[in-house]
């Protein structure tokens, strides 16, 4: 029971659970097996909201607080991780920089289309030499009159083979080390843009990465997010809220795993007996619900901090390092829980023991989301 | 149109710990009955964009959500019947306070209900509540559409198997048959606006000209002594032969039963 829980989460929950349980669940193996993005379900999200939960009513968006987009994440993600991971990229690391640091020209001319799903959105930091260390980038956006001229090699982008808003880091003054790094949004069809091939990924399937190349693409000056040299200050605040959403994922890929495994260990019968109730079994369902509900926990205490205008590093940092790897755990067990079947494909808990393991990885490294917590508690 | 659709607040898991009639509620197990929502979604398209949708439920606190529910799916207005003397209600109990409650309204159009619930499913509360309240019943109905000015709707009803054309006078009062909507998806904005715009009004006994005596337990006549789930025997059979003659056979034993 979620004593936390208000009516409006709850409302929340019900509705985002019973969409997804409609049309999500029924395609969310195939669309993993094919590694198809569902444009028809994606359109529905849009619809309901999803693409803008937390973009203001005036910009279409749906205007909730970080508590129930957590909740709107972590149900996608019980559904379907690469559609989790979709949403919460969109909103948090593309949608939301736009609308913390664009301008209201920017804001106007790119929210409403973002928050409606009618186009999609991604982060583009990450480079063949550059991933933890950020301030490594080699991508340049160097000022040419009224425009830039990009040249970068952005890898691992999700929503790479669909976005069309692109958050690029480059540096348009490459002697000025980490501050001279900013963030231009560049739009797909601008010429010398060009998406690369979808990667072949273990898991979240659904979701079109890629890679992104810009080839002395012009950008207009207009699309320069922020001000100049404030692209990592942008890239670590977007980054912030973007570990509440991949949190809030691990929670849904760990729940879907937990009920997979509940469901198997009621129905499963070995020694006369539901396997639920062999000792080992049970034991293992006990640590899975626990962990389960301590990582969400530990995303609510982060998305709350957000809402209260507090300082939220640490806890998001905390809950994304948490949920990340109790998720790989929880996935885990469900699998041994399901044995033989669980190396199925046939059956669900191989999705999203697969799925899981990305969540360690991304949007910052368990190691670096421990450097930060540790430095964090240290200065304290 | 001014139209009240009488809702309820369903439990979605199995009670435990049952004592007579009153079932614990968690509101994370309750929902809005889904039966309810095809009528809820007739209501919103009859009542039009000048028209007001008000969504009236008895229950307990946590039957709030039910209505916040209703309010995200487009009601305009959300009424809470709830009292610790109106609890223990059988159906004629609660017909008793909704239709009180629909008086207090004051002119409606058009009551509506969902034609059963997913929790226990007798069906009694609208029929009932149209005969406290004097007002023509159309049951099942399938489809609505004022005529003769509004003095008058005409609706289609289906049962067991037929469909029967009507016209009704209104005010009158409908239940909704499950398939008169296809579901609607209720998108946050929805929730966003109930929850920031709308409000979920709270009437007590005290709201109500009723007589205690009528309402709650000691105005049931009915008592609930029991529940418990029931036994399904299931036969699981094997039909023999090639497959030509297994379906001879399947086609035969289904019109033995009647299902063919």
């Amino acid at each position: 029971m979620d004593v936390f829980a208000t009516e409006k989460n709850r409302a929340v929950r019900r509705s985002v659970r019973e969409f997804c349980d409609r049309h999500i669940v029924p395609v969310a193996a195939a669309v993993d097996r094919e590694a198809r993005f569902p444009w028809e379900v994606v359109e529905k999200m849009g619809a309901m909201g999803y693409f803008g939960i937390q973009a203001l009513p005036e910009l279409s968006g749906a205007g909730m607080d970080t508590v129930n987009y957590a909740i709107v994440i972590e149900e996608i993600s019980r559904a379907c991780g690469g559609l989790g991971l979709c949403v919460t990229v969109h909103n948090s690391v593309a949608l939301y920089p736009i609308l913390a640091f664009g301008t209201d020209e920017q804001k106007e001319r790119l929210i409403p289309d973002l928050a409606l799903g009618r186009k999609i959105g991604a982060f583009c930091l990450t480079e063949p030499n550059a991933g933890s260390d950020a301030s490594a980038i080699e991508a340049t956006a160097i000022p040419d009159r009224d425009h830039y001229l990009v040249n970068a090699n952005k890898v691992f982008v999700t929503n790479g083979g669909v976005a069309d808003v692109c958050l690029i880091f480059a540096r348009t003054d490459p002697a000025a080390g980490r501050r001279g790094i900013s963030v231009v949004i560049a739009e797909r069809g601008t010429p010398g843009f060009a998406v690369g091939d979808l990667e072949d990924l273990s898991g979240m399937r659904a979701n079109p990465v890629s890679s992104i190349r810009l080839t002395d693409c012009r950008v207009p000056k207009t699309n320069l997010l922020g001000r100049e040299g404030q692209g990592l200050i942008i890239g670590l605040n977007a980054l912030d809220t973007g570990r509440i959403g991949i949190a809030s994922q691990a929670v849904g890929i760990a729940q879907a795993a937990l009920d997979e495994a509940t469901r198997y260990a009621k129905e499963r019968r070995q020694f006369g007996q539901p396997i639920g109730r062999h000792q080992a079994v049970g034991a293992m369902i006990a640590d899975m619900a626990t962990w389960v509900d301590a990582a969400r926990l530990l995303v609510f205490r982060a998305a709350a901090c957000r809402d209260a205008g507090r300082p939220f590093t640490r806890e998001s940092a905390m809950a994304k390092l948490y949920a990340s790897e109790a998720a790989c755990r929880v996935t885990d067990l469900a699998v041994q829980i399901h044995g033989g079947y669980g190396f199925s494909r046939a059956y669900a808990v191989e999705r999203f023991h697969r799925d899981a393991r990305v969540t360690r990885i991304y949007e910052g490294t368990s190691e670096i989301h421990r450097m930060v917590i540790s430095r964090s508690v240290l200065e304290d | 149109m001014r139209i009240a659709v009488c809702v309820k607040s369903v439990v979605t898991k199995e009670p435990k710990n049952v004592k007579g009639s009153r079932v614990p509620r968690n509101p994370e197990d309750c929902v809005l009955n889904p039966f309810d929502r095809p009528a809820l979604s007739l209501a919103l398209s009859l009542a039009g964009e000048e028209g007001e949708v008000i969504a009236l439920s008895m229950g307990p606190p946590a039957a709030r959500e039910a209505l916040y529910e209703a309010l995200a799916a487009g009601a305009h207005r959300g009424v809470l019947l709830s009292d610790p003397a109106l609890a223990g209600a059988d159906t004629l109990a609660t017909s008793r306070a909704l239709a009180a409650a629909l008086q207090k309204l004051g002119l409606l159009n058009l009551v509506m209900f969902g034609a059963r619930s997913s929790d226990s499913d007798t069906g009694h509360v609208g029929p009932q509540t149209a005969e406290l309240l004097d007002l023509p019943l159309a049951s099942w109905s399938l489809e609505a559409a004022p005529e003769e000015g509004g003095a008058f709707l005409a609706v289609v009803r289906e049962a067991d198997g037929f469909r029967e054309a009507l016209s009704l006078p209104l005010p009158a009062v409908l239940t909704v048959h499950h398939q008169a909507r296809p579901p609607e998806d209720t998108g946050l904005a929805g929730i966003q606006e109930a929850f920031t715009q709308k409000t979920v009004e709270t009437w007590t006994l005290a709201d109500l000209p009723l007589d205690p005596a009528l309402v709650g337990e000691p105005g049931s006549p009915t008592t609930v002594l029991s529940m418990t789930r029931a036994e399904k025997s299931r036969k699981c059979e094997f039909l023999e032969g090639d497959p030509q003659a297994q379906a001879v056979e399947l086609t035969q034993r289904l019109k033995d039963k009647g299902l063919l």
